[in-house]
């Protein structure tokens, strides 16, 4: 059940990462393609293909990443393979659902990729350090003394 | 002291407040009776069998049905589960992982890991895990959501 509910909330934390990375590549082909027909569009085979996307990208996060008990190289290892994985997903699928249908799309969608992977992780670990002070803190007030 | 008691209509808003000029060994007394830290329990080794305080014990661990009690003095066969040690230590005694009950307050920090699981250190430097699934309870007990 716990597994169950941390896939729902990685789909839509990766859903909403993909979503914000078309996004972000609409607005640059809008205002840099040089071309004054280009039009961006997205219709609801999109949003289901986000969605999908965002789900079989979760499971490797849930089956290879959550509560693992690896040591920190091996951990490293995973995550290399995880990032890797990942990227493999996406580009198979954005190729399916046509995010991208020319070279440059296709490169542009690989950098949006690897800088959302990179702030994700960044993001996460900051999340962790805020929470370790906030627990140490907490813990100060009743610590036994010894 | 004067003592005031207003009654209260669940377990959740029980609370004692006490206003002190100095925490005497008198208050300290009141203070782990009502944590519940001075509760004894019999644990044995050895053949021995001892009464120890909750507030004396680090961590208690079940492995192969079998229940054991980490102290400063070292380690303890205990007859009780996981789950009746639970509801007796209650307060700062929590689950840890299914296997696992820690005494917060021997915990000396926290770190987290990327997995999501916190590796606690403990006053006697050992580190033991606190799974992903229990750190939202870890945070309430202390009173941080």
């Amino acid at each position: 059940m716990n597994k169950l509910k941390i896939w729902l909330e990685q789909t839509m934390m990766i859903s909403f990462a993909i979503l914000v990375g078309i996004i972000i590549e609409g607005l640059f082909f809008t205002l840099f393609s040089g071309d004054p027909l280009y039009e961006f569009k997205m219709d609801w085979l999109q949003m289901v293909s986000i969605v999908l996307t965002g789900a079989v990208c979760s499971l490797p996060t849930v089956l290879w990443l959550v509560d693992t008990e690896l040591p920190k190289n091996k951990f490293t290892v995973r995550i290399i393979l995880h990032c890797i994985g990942l990227y493999a997903i996406v580009s198979l699928f954005g190729w399916l659902f046509k995010w991208y249908t020319k070279v440059d799309g296709f490169i542009f969608m690989t950098i949006i990729y690897f800088a959302v992977y990179a702030f994700t992780w960044t993001v996460t670990l900051w999340f962790h350090k805020r929470d370790d002070n906030k627990i140490n803190k907490a813990l100060d007030d009743i610590r036994d003394e010894e | 002291m004067q003592v005031h008691i207003e009654k209260v209509s669940s377990k959740d808003e029980e609370q004692a407040v006490i206003k002190a000029v100095e925490i005497t060994d008198e208050i300290r007394g009141a203070i782990e009776l009502l944590e519940g830290e001075s509760k004894g329990f019999a644990v044995s080794r050895d053949g021995q069998t001892y009464i120890i305080k909750a507030s004396a014990v680090y961590y208690i661990e079940s492995v192969d049905k079998k229940t054991f009690v980490y102290t400063k003095q070292g380690c303890y066969d205990c007859k009780y589960r996981l789950y009746e040690l639970e509801v007796m230590l209650g307060g700062y005694f929590m689950r840890c992982s299914k296997s696992m009950i820690i005494n917060l307050r021997k915990i000396k920090n926290v770190k987290s890991q990327m997995s999501g699981r916190i590796d606690a250190t403990l006053l006697n430097d050992e580190v033991v895990i606190i799974s992903r699934g229990y750190v939202k309870e870890v945070k309430r007990r202390l009173g941080l959501s």
